[in-house]
């Protein structure tokens, strides 16, 4: 009988306290969200099942937990502190990549650019509450709407906020279609939501070989400390437009990707234990997470307005929305608002435009923050 | 430390100010990159010689232009598309189809190839072929 009631003091339920509940209950509306509204699946799902398994209550020094040196959850994990798993990300990402848009229309890289004010204008905000520079850097990125570069980020400034920082942050890239569409209305006519945008040129396949080179070589060398991210990203690309290695340029955008992501997503999900993840700090990450991506958005829509009174052939400013990295979610919204107005108006190859050019940014800015806090 | 002391403390404006100077300049920099790209692979591009199959395939797209108006009917669709699935042979993969679709000149045939697919004129061979099944 005493062995009974042993074991069952050490079971998960004895242990349990409103903490874990709180977080189970997190986990399973992630997992409902992911498989009964379809929001972001690839990611909600592991986060959502990593939560429920690191949220379950046992001793300490078992090995068991995340935090703890010696389990397989803290090796797995490793990939995530280390900024292993956002690398082979951009890998991947550069590997599905398709250029042409943005080659074709390069001023709608100005929207990308613009779309990363969110960025430091939250850095202000979080400075303003009382977050260290560190901690106020990585929760900043959170405005480039990019998961990995987030995670990334914040692996090397702030681990200790790894797990709301990436909760926000893929959060948010989830829930596009209900925070962008307001702010596109607002801030957008209909004439101008109607704007139709020509059909782009194609751009030849020597162009589009050239592009990643190049791309390494200017980003780079401007900000090094988004090599980690950049570099992995255009050497993906140039394997998927050099026609000469699609057995490895098939392989980093299915095979690599994938492991890549189950693993981030898990352990991310895995990390968010109710006693680290519960904190006011957590609550005020989340404000400024959605402070952040909406001052992306809005920078977009208005820098394409202030481009729209300089140029000859006006660009629909709803395209500034996909100027954040959340690939390719926002550019999804930007095609159905546009289709919405007009049925005939197709806007989803400008809005990738946008949208990848977003992804170099925020990958720049994150090396910009983390050499900012290297001096 | 809260509010403008703390964003003062931590040199916050300087960061805020530069920090999106250079993502701003760096994008720039790289769009004017892109723009002047076409010219350098132009130049590239005259150095190769032509290649006689590139020939026959360029007069062969002359002899046909898609891009005018363009059919709501599926079936009046899958008409316009038959001289492409006939150069194409028996199987081809879509991205083939797209591609040929596409310097035909027609008009956003990422949507006509799926529709095709719904409508069971594509029919999937495996392995990532398709064939045609349209009479």
């Amino acid at each position: 009988m005493d062995l009974l009631l042993q074991f069952l003091s050490n079971t998960g339920y004895a242990l349990a306290d409103m903490r874990h509940v709180i977080m189970i209950l997190v986990g399973l509306a992630f997992i409902y969200l992911s498989i009964a509204k379809k929001y972001e699946p690839l990611l909600l799902l592991p986060i959502g099942c990593g939560i429920l398994v690191g949220n379950i209550p046992f001793f300490q020094g078992f090995g068991l937990g995340i935090y703890e040196d010696n389990s397989v959850l803290h090796y797995l994990y490793f990939g995530v502190t280390s900024g292993l798993y956002p690398s082979i990300v951009f890998l991947g990402l550069g590997a599905m990549t398709d250029f042409s848009s943005l080659l074709a229309r390069p001023k709608l890289m100005l929207l990308g650019a613009a779309a990363q004010m969110g960025i430091f204008f939250t850095l202000l905000s979080a400075l303003a509450l009382g977050f260290l520079p560190k901690e106020a850097s990585s929760i900043a990125i959170i405005g480039g709407a990019d998961g990995p570069t987030s995670i990334f980020l914040t692996a090397k400034l702030a681990p200790h906020l790894i797990g709301p920082i990436a909760i926000a942050a893929y959060s948010y890239m989830a829930l596009i279609p209900i925070i962008q569409p307001p702010i596109m209305k607002l801030l957008t006519s209909r004439e101008e939501r109607l704007i139709k945008m020509s059909e782009p040129r194609k751009p030849s396949q020597t162009e589009l070989r050239l592009f990643p080179p190049l791309g390494i070589l200017l980003c780079c060398f401007l900000a090094p400390a988004s090599i980690p991210l950049l570099g992995p990203f255009f050497f993906g690309n140039l394997m998927k437009e050099s026609g000469v290695v699609d057995r490895l340029a098939n392989t980093a955008r299915n095979a690599i990707i994938d492991t890549a992501t189950i693993f981030l997503g898990f352990t991310v999900g895995a990390s968010t234990q109710g006693d680290v993840f519960l904190t006011a700090k957590s609550v005020g990450i989340f404000i400024l997470g959605a402070v952040a991506f909406s001052i992306a958005t809005a920078s977009g829509i208005i820098f394409a307005k202030i481009m729209n009174i300089f140029l000859k052939e006006k660009i629909n400013p709803l395209l500034g929305a996909s100027g954040v990295s959340a690939v390719p979610g926002s550019a999804r919204e930007v095609h159905l608002m546009g289709l919405k107005e007009d049925p005939s108006n197709f806007l989803l190859m400008h809005a990738m435009a946008c949208n990848s050019s977003g992804v170099i940014g925020s990958a720049i800015a994150a090396g910009v923050l983390w050499s900012f806090m290297m001096q | 430390m809260y509010g403008l002391e703390a964003i003062n403390a931590a040199n916050g404006w300087a960061m805020a100010i530069v920090g999106s100077l250079i993502v701003f300049s760096g994008l720039v920099v790289l769009s004017f990159v892109i723009s002047k790209l076409h010219t350098i692979a132009g130049f590239l591009e005259k150095k190769k010689p032509p290649s006689k199959i590139q020939d026959d395939q360029e007069k062969d797209l002359k002899d046909i232009d898609l891009s005018g108006e363009w059919p709501s009917d599926i079936r009046e669709q899958a008409k316009l598309y038959q001289p492409i699935i006939d150069n194409l042979g028996p199987s081809f993969e879509l991205q083939e189809l797209y591609l040929i679709a596409e310097e035909y000149g027609v008009p956003h045939p990422h949507l006509t190839i799926t529709e095709f697919r719904y409508a069971g004129f594509l029919v999937s061979l495996d392995e990532g072929f398709f064939s045609w099944n349209f009479n």
